[in-house]
């Protein structure tokens, strides 16, 4: 009986010990990478925003013209909400590869021939993108301290009024990202470039939905915040109809004026609400346990490219081990003569694997561009010409290093000649989708918007390139071009690199002649990312 | 013809890969010999120009290719340890790109690329994508790659890795072949696998050149150091493995028979046996047999 119960005792014990140790594994992966201190670096910059300087013009907090005196109080919950809102975006593209890690260091498959459950696995790292996300969630809190100190327009420190905020909406937000993040990962579909769109897309519908006072479990939970603080408007004699409770980044006319918030006591439906929001996630975190393959290539959902149906021409080879002399000769390189073949193949090598499904969508914005009414063209369609390929845009600059060609390619000549090839074979994409759109703005003598145009075309593959050289990643393209994307289509003109934003007939946004001067600029830094990258490389490490 | 002269790499973190090393290639086959971590893969690619030397000079034909990769770069073949290949393309349209890179001329290209594909034996598969390729079928579409352009130098680090029998002497046999007007410069911890076809040798070990020569003169640094002993208590096999050398151990119905390095007679019934590349080798990379074989040497 005794025996039995330590049994029983151990089992559960020693799948927590696991859980834990696997995730602490892979958080100290991930920490000891130099990224993760950029990472932390973003996560002290929106603490920095999050509480400007009283006679800024930003803000990520507000109530119409007000916002509450820097007290620990005030400056928790804002710094707090602010990760609640913007680390849900960012922390989700930060924490995307978990599995995928460990399916490409072979990492996934020793774990797989072990006893280690699926769902304790995934738990594992639920936990592991968790600590992650808590970590810079915990430098935003210190960031929250430094700069209330720094602001001064309240010395007094609360720790328990500075840190709550952060336990009750920080974290449950990062659960839920954290868990997201899994989840998208063991979504065939969702698992690449797709998913980081329809993260953006998920995203916003949380920030704005999760500030409604109807959001499933208290969404962000920023509605009880909101009517605490109007609560303490009113009491401190300040009228707050017509002053509008706004979360997220803002620029306003003037700098707001001041409150005194005395702080934000939840009760208990809100304290469930939170953990409530926590179990979910983690129930979404261990979801993929009912599908997942175990990083077995026979269960993958997309095809294991099947080895050739003939046998291998050396096994059927009769002839003894000889070789005749190669005949090369003649065949000595020469500068530049093969560009246009270097560009062809750049844009086979772009366009690689892409599908039919793509082309057909790319076929139905150039007929919906041909049709549709002058003004929907460069407002509406040319837009929607340049999101499309935004999958391809994110191969440039990674695809060298992410098929392990850069090794083999670092001893040809011509490297910048190579480059070009690349940033014009994204150039030509961008020309092609957008073709149908330039023809109808030079048919209706849209000088400018042809401008814009232009340089659009040179700006979009060189600022793809750069992103992509310097983070080897499709992500941190795919992210800021969508963030630059939705700025734009909302009619911010300073981000406005497409030239739709119009005012009185020209466009709104910078000069095209600084759009292409841009992109001249980021295409001259590619060779030294490039360059600082070799003379820094470590064998072995990729 | 290709020259590195006192060259050093030391890696950020400070892990010094390659320490001082002097090597002047001509026309022919350089096997380069070393354990793993030696420092052999560091050199390899300071030779083909993708590796800045922390210090040193990388000479071909008279120039400094540090400062101008691209005069080697036009006429060199490189097969690296470890690469990889754009899975969608097909055989053929990966060296189409990379000759592009080359600045081969089209016609001439494409005429080279069925050639190759044919010396590589994958001309039946060379419009297949390369993502449904072995790992064996990649190595040799690496090997085509590094003859694209009719190299004057061909650096190949580990080529042999994840290919069979058959074409692993095809290949050797090529390099040998390639070697008659060409600088060949092959890496590998096989000895097997350069001492059938490379006149010349060099051996590095912790970054450092410890030797070069024929193998016959490296053959000699040996002489009267290599012993057969058989152990008649496999238990006793251990301590030998502890004092000495062992080259190779077999286990037979009498004991185990053990090759072993000794600077003189390890045992009384020890016998003295005709070395090979591989015992010579061990010898100048284990640091226990440093002072006999400068003693031999000398």
């Amino acid at each position: 009986m005794t025996a039995k119960r330590a049994v029983a005792r151990r089992g559960p014990a020693q799948a927590a010990r696991t859980i834990a140790g696997l995730a602490l594994g892979d958080f100290r992966d991930r920490v000891r990478r130099p990224a993760y201190l950029v990472i932390l670096a973003a996560a002290v910059g929106l603490g920095y925003l999050a509480v400007p300087e009283p006679d800024s013009r930003w803000a990520v907090l507000n109530l119409g013209h007000y916002r509450g005196l820097y007290t620990s109080a005030y400056v928790g919950m804002a710094t707090a909400l602010a990760g609640a809102i913007w680390l849900t975006l960012g922390g989700f593209y930060v924490v995307r590869n978990a599995i995928a890690r460990d399916a490409a260091s072979g990492v996934g498959e020793v774990l797989a021939a072990t006893p280690l459950r699926t769902s304790a696995y995934f738990a594992a790292k639920f936990l592991g993108n968790l600590l992650v996300l808590g970590s810079m969630l915990g430098v935003l809190a210190g960031t929250a301290l430094v700069v209330q100190l720094a602001r001064g327009e309240s010395t007094a420190v609360d720790p328990v009024a500075l840190v709550t905020p952060f336990l009750l909406i920080g974290l449950p937000m990062v659960a839920v990202t954290a868990a997201a993040a899994l989840l998208f990962e063991a979504i065939p579909p969702l698992r690449a470039g797709p998913g980081n769109i329809v993260w953006f897309v998920v995203w916003l519908a949380i920030a704005l939905g999760g500030q409604s006072p109807h959001a499933p479990l208290g969404g962000i939970g920023v509605h009880p915040v909101a009517v605490s603080m109007r609560e303490e408007m009113v009491a401190r004699g300040i009228d707050p109809s017509g002053q509008e409770f706004s979360l997220g980044l803002t620029y306003r006319d003037r700098p707001l004026r001041t409150f005194e918030w005395s702080g934000f006591d939840p009760d208990a439906a809100f304290v469930l609400g939170r953990v409530g929001l926590v179990a979910v996630a983690a129930l979404l975190a261990l979801l993929p346990a009912l599908w997942f393959g175990r990083f077995d290539p026979a269960r993958r959902a997309a095809p294991v490219p099947e080895p050739p149906a003939a046998p291998e021409p050396a096994a059927a080879l009769p002839e003894p081990p000889a070789v005749r002399r190669p005949a090369l000769a003649g065949a000595g390189a020469r500068r530049g003569v093969a560009a246009g073949r270097l560009l062809a193949g750049e844009l086979r090598i772009l366009l690689q694997g892409v599908s039919r499904r793509w082309w057909l969508g790319a076929l139905a914005i150039g007929v919906v561009a041909a049709v549709a009414p002058a003004p929907a063209v460069a407002g509406f369609v040319l837009p929607v010409a340049w999101i499309w390929p935004v999958l391809i845009w994110s191969r440039l600059g990674t695809q060298r290093h992410e098929y392990g060609v850069e090794s083999l390619v670092a001893a040809y000549p011509a490297a910048r000649l190579r480059l070009l090839a690349e940033w014009a074979a994204g150039a030509a994409v961008a020309a092609a989708t957008g073709a149908v759109p330039l023809a109808r703005m030079a048919l209706a003598g849209d000088r400018a918007g042809v401008a814009a145009w232009c340089a659009a075309v040179l700006f979009i593959p060189a600022f793809a390139l750069a992103l992509g050289t310097l983070s080897r990643t499709h992500r941190l393209f795919q992210i800021v071009y969508l963030v630059l994307w939705y700025g734009a289509v909302n009619g911010v003109p300073v981000v406005d690199y497409m030239g739709i934003v119009r005012d009185g007939g020209g466009p709104a946004g910078p000069p095209s002649g600084a759009i292409a001067g841009l992109a001249v600029a980021l295409l001259a830094v590619v060779p030294v990312i490039e360059r600082g990258r070799r003379a820094g490389s470590v064998p072995g490490r990729r | 013809m290709l020259e590195l002269v006192d060259v050093t790499k030391v890696y950020p973190g400070g892990k010094r890969a390659v320490d001082g090393v002097t090597l002047r290639l001509e026309p022919g086959l350089i096997g380069l010999l070393g354990p793993n971590g030696a420092g052999k893969s560091s050199l390899m690619r300071i030779a083909a120009t993708v590796t800045r030397p922390t210090s040193g000079t990388v000479v071909f034909d008279g120039v400094d290719v540090v400062a101008r990769p691209d005069v080697l770069r036009r006429v060199l073949g490189y097969l690296p340890q470890d690469f990889g290949v754009y899975p969608n393309l097909s055989a053929r349209e990966f060296l189409g790109y990379l000759a592009a890179a080359k600045g081969i001329p089209a016609r001439t290209a494409r005429r080279h690329i069925d050639h190759l594909l044919e010396l590589v034996n994958l001309a039946d598969v060379g419009r297949r994508p390369l993502g449904g390729y072995s790992g064996g079928m990649l190595r040799r579409v690496g090997i085509a790659q590094a003859l694209l352009g009719d190299p004057r130098v061909i650096i190949v680090d580990e080529p042999t890795a994840g290919l069979d029998p058959t074409e692993r002497v095809r290949f050797r046999n090529l390099l040998s072949e390639l070697a008659a007007d060409r600088v060949v410069l092959l890496s590998t911890h096989i000895v097997s696998d350069v001492e059938s076809v490379a006149s010349d040798m060099a051996v590095v070990a912790g970054g450092r050149l410890r030797r070069r020569g024929s193998p016959e003169e490296l053959l000699r640094e040996v002489d009267g150091l290599v012993w057969e002993v058989l152990l008649a208590d496999p238990a006793d096999v251990a301590e030998v493995q502890a004092r000495h050398v062992v080259t190779r151990l077999v286990r037979t119905p009498g004991g185990v028979r053990v090759r072993l390095l000794a600077a003189a007679r390890p045992y009384p019934g020890a016998a003295a046996v005709i070395p090979d590349l591989e015992d010579a080798y061990l010898a100048l990379v284990d640091p226990r047999m440093h002072a006999a074989t400068e003693v031999v040497r000398r």
